[in-house]
């Protein structure tokens, strides 16, 4: 094993912030849903490796629990879109408007 | 194996066992037998099961003796995903009760015909609460947010015909999918640097190392990721939307509930494992730590909460605010970090827990009857209702911080042990700005009042008819308020007793 | 060798995942998603994490991925042209981002990391055994957050007959 634990977590640190990034910039609320999947994905890449370099299998474990929490979540996200598309029409943040004072 | 048995998990786990199985229950018995039934009794007999389960969970945490493997202190178990202790218990009794007037609140609203899913939702969240509370490693930490979260969301969005409900829901999803994200990472770097995910192991890993710089950005991370649940500025955003648009009950239960149990887990993982990084928030002091960070959150959090409250119209958004200015004064108890600290914190959220669930409820009830929840639909409340317009006084003046109300006790309680807190009372600095800005508050909280008291109703001064369960509800909750504001070691001498215990493992 | 593959893998990950957010249409965004996500699961691999990357490749690719393209199809939704990049929004958004990387990466190159001898490997055996000891009550707890979301989406995205 020659590549050291820096490099991963380089790889985890710059999805991270394209996930952050696309969260920030995109309008679409499913691309939105695919960032926070990036930025998820970030965490459990430098958990996996930091379990490998630690020597133990926690955050191994950790990771086979973000996984399906991040499945659950998703559905459920999905889910809230479609019930705002019935009324809206709309998957757009922008259109996110309904509520001023 | 750690030595232990699944009976003995299951033992062990009974109040949270007791809570889903009453959620399973309603689910089934609404779903099955109640289907046809008029609404009023599919909630009554929905809701008469998810309180006995409730009832039965608190009869048991109160009344069954820590485990006898260490009768003083607590315990710890499974690599700390269980730690039960008295404090733990004392938490999760509060969570209990709150669900239980949660519930009494929803009874008279009808913004949903699913009320099986309704009811057991709220108990599931419960159970994540529960389960939050009491963990002391990073992964239940997550795992039981997560559930808490995910119950959350979807009582946000549960009122159909609504657009807003929809909307706010995707707001809270949003931001609260940011914070598991930030959360995670934070985490996962403070897994990478301590090589383990339980906290005590993380504090002895921590405590004697400097804090690297990758140490801080885990711990701010991690504050951001909590920053976002507690609604802390600048990661309040969608605090107003989300209790603008959910259910009246839901927002209470998000401003109540979930409050208390991620404030508790968040000073827990803050004061027990990243004990040693703390730093210093002192005035022309700073050092890295997590002090300066969460000084300064609550600092903003305490201005634009408050200075943004005065402007509102609509009351539910009023009250986002007004949680948003209490996070600020609660992260004070954290700030102490001291015993005192933990125990002006728990009793202050539990208080302002129990504030709020009041002010809701009885918003719900106007909400009902009127129409919307502007703060003009209040005016003339005082002779329409006068009941009502005097619970919504004691909850205000209690928000306000004026004595002899809970909410006066708490924050004069968290302003002492602040001021009392490291050298040369550092905290000085934030306790003067947080009085002022209580003093701001007292303008926005008398606005609701005068549209109680002094404003005539205009279009419609009928009197408006309350179900006595309701009156009952509110005048029981008014009641704590002012019990508690008055004879404060009611509550306070237990959780100081606990958290002496819980220290002595 | 195993090197040169580290350097694929990530190098895949991190271009397929700026493709995510830099492409027009949802669906290929959805599909770049994917491919991000199996290529780290190629990085698990090269860590010993074998069982996490079959359950990587499973869960993403065939399920998630599936719920996402479905919605996608469901709303019939178009490419995003209606709407120009807000500038202002863009340049301050990279802009802090790239300080929050910039950040991080410092404080990575200042630290000193963990860097023991691995032993242990991630099969199924041993983070199955895990599981139903040490992690027990967490596995517990996701089935009821499964029941959680079970009942949600089925509530959400029913049609009310009234």
């Amino acid at each position: 094993m020659h590549i050291p634990l820096e490099h991963y977590l380089i790889v985890s640190g710059i999805l991270f912030s394209l996930g952050l990034l696309g969260v920030i910039m995109r309008r679409n609320l499913l691309v939105i849903y695919m960032c926070l999947e990036l930025m998820l994905n970030a965490a459990n890449l430098a958990l996996v490796a930091m379990s490998r370099f630690n020597d133990n299998l926690n955050g191994q474990i950790m990771v086979f629990f973000i996984i399906t929490v991040a499945a659950a979540e998703v559905s459920v996200g999905l889910a809230l879109i479609v019930a705002l598309y019935r009324k809206r029409q709309t998957a757009h943040v922008e259109d996110l408007t309904t509520m001023k004072n | 194996m750690s030595g232990i048995s699944y009976s003995e998990i299951l033992k062990l786990v009974a109040p949270e066992m007791l809570v889903s199985l009453a959620a399973l229950a309603v689910l089934a018995i609404d779903l099955l037998v109640m289907r046809e039934a008029p609404q009023r009794y599919r909630f009554w007999t929905g809701a008469a099961f998810a309180g006995l389960g409730c009832g039965l969970a608190i009869a048991w945490l109160l009344a069954m003796n820590p485990p006898p493997h260490s009768m003083s202190a607590g315990l710890s178990l499974l690599q700390g995903t269980y730690a039960d202790d008295v404090l733990v218990r004392l938490v999760k009794v509060a969570l209990l009760v709150m669900t239980l007037f949660t519930l009494a609140i929803s009874m008279e609203s009808n913004f949903t015909d699913h009320i099986g899913e309704y009811l057991a939702l709220i108990l599931l969240a419960t159970v994540g609460m529960m389960f939050l509370v009491s963990s002391e490693n990073l992964l239940m930490v997550f795992i039981s947010l997560e559930l808490t979260s995910l119950s959350l969301y979807i009582l946000t969005a549960f009122n159909k015909r609504n657009v807003e409900s929809a909307e706010a829901a995707l707001k809270y999803f949003l931001f609260g999918g940011m914070s598991a994200a930030f959360t995670l990472f934070g985490l996962s770097l403070v897994y990478g640097l301590a090589g383990s995910i339980q906290f005590s192991e993380i504090y002895s890993k921590l405590h004697a190392a400097k804090i690297d710089t990758l140490l801080l950005a885990a711990i701010v991370m991690t504050v951001i990721g909590f920053g976002f649940k507690i609604a802390a500025v600048p990661f309040h955003l969608w605090a107003p939307d989300a209790y603008q648009g959910a259910p009246t009950p839901s927002a209470a239960f998000i401003a109540s509930g979930s409050k208390v149990a991620s404030f508790f887990i968040f000073a827990k993982l803050m004061m027990q494992a990243f004990a040693g990084a703390e730093g210093n928030g002192a005035w022309r002091h700073f050092t890295p730590g997590w002090l300066p960070v969460v000084a300064t959150v609550a600092a903003c959090s305490m201005l634009l909460g408050n200075l943004a409250a005065i402007v509102q119209g609509n009351v539910k958004r009023l009250l986002a605010y007004s949680a948003i200015a209490h996070a600020g004064y609660a992260l004070l108890g954290l700030l102490s970090n001291s015993q005192q600290g933990m125990s002006s914190l728990i009793y202050y959220i539990v208080t302002y827990g129990l504030t709020v669930l009041g002010a809701f409820g009885v918003v719900a009830i106007v909400e009902e009857r009127t129409g919307d929840a502007s703060i003009s639909s209040f005016a003339g409340l005082g002779r329409r209702q006068p009941l009502l317009g005097l619970c919504m006084m004691v909850f205000m003046l209690s928000l306000a911080g004026i004595p002899p109300l809970a909410g006066f006790f708490g924050k004069f309680y968290l302003f002492t042990a602040a001021i009392g807190a490291g050298k040369d009372m550092g905290m000085l600095w934030l306790v003067i700005f947080a009085i002022a800005m209580s003093a701001v508050s007292l303008y926005y909280y008398l606005q609701v009042l005068k549209q109680i008291y002094v404003v005539p109703a205009v279009e419609d001064s009928r009197p408006i008819v309350v179900p006595v369960s309701s009156r009952i509800i509110l005048s029981l909750l008014a009641l704590v308020v002012v019990v508690l504001g008055c004879a404060p070691e009611l509550l306070l001498g237990r959780l100081i007793t606990a958290i002496k215990l819980a220290s002595h493992q | 060798m195993s090197d040169y593959l580290f350097y694929i893998f990530a190098a895949l990950t991190v271009i397929c995942g700026a493709l995510v957010i830099i492409n027009k249409n949802p669906i290929n965004s959805a599909m770049f998603l994917v491919l991000s996500i199996a290529s780290m699961a190629g990085l698990f691999v090269l860590l010993h994490a074998f069982f996490l990357a079959a359950v990587q490749v499973l869960v993403y690719a065939g399920a998630v991925m599936v719920l996402f393209l479905f919605v996608i199809m469901l709303l019939d939704l178009k490419e995003e042209q209606r709407r120009k990049i807000n500038t202002f929004g863009a340049v301050t958004g990279v802009a802090s981002v790239a300080a929050i990387g910039y950040v991080f990466y410092q404080s990575i190159r200042n630290t000193p990391l963990p860097n023991a001898v691995a032993h242990s490997e991630g099969d199924t055996v041993v983070l199955g055994k895990l599981l139903f000891t040490d992690y027990v009550l967490p596995f517990e707890i996701l089935s009821i957050l499964l029941l959680v979301a079970m009942v949600g989406v089925i509530l959400l995205s029913k049609k009310d007959l009234k």
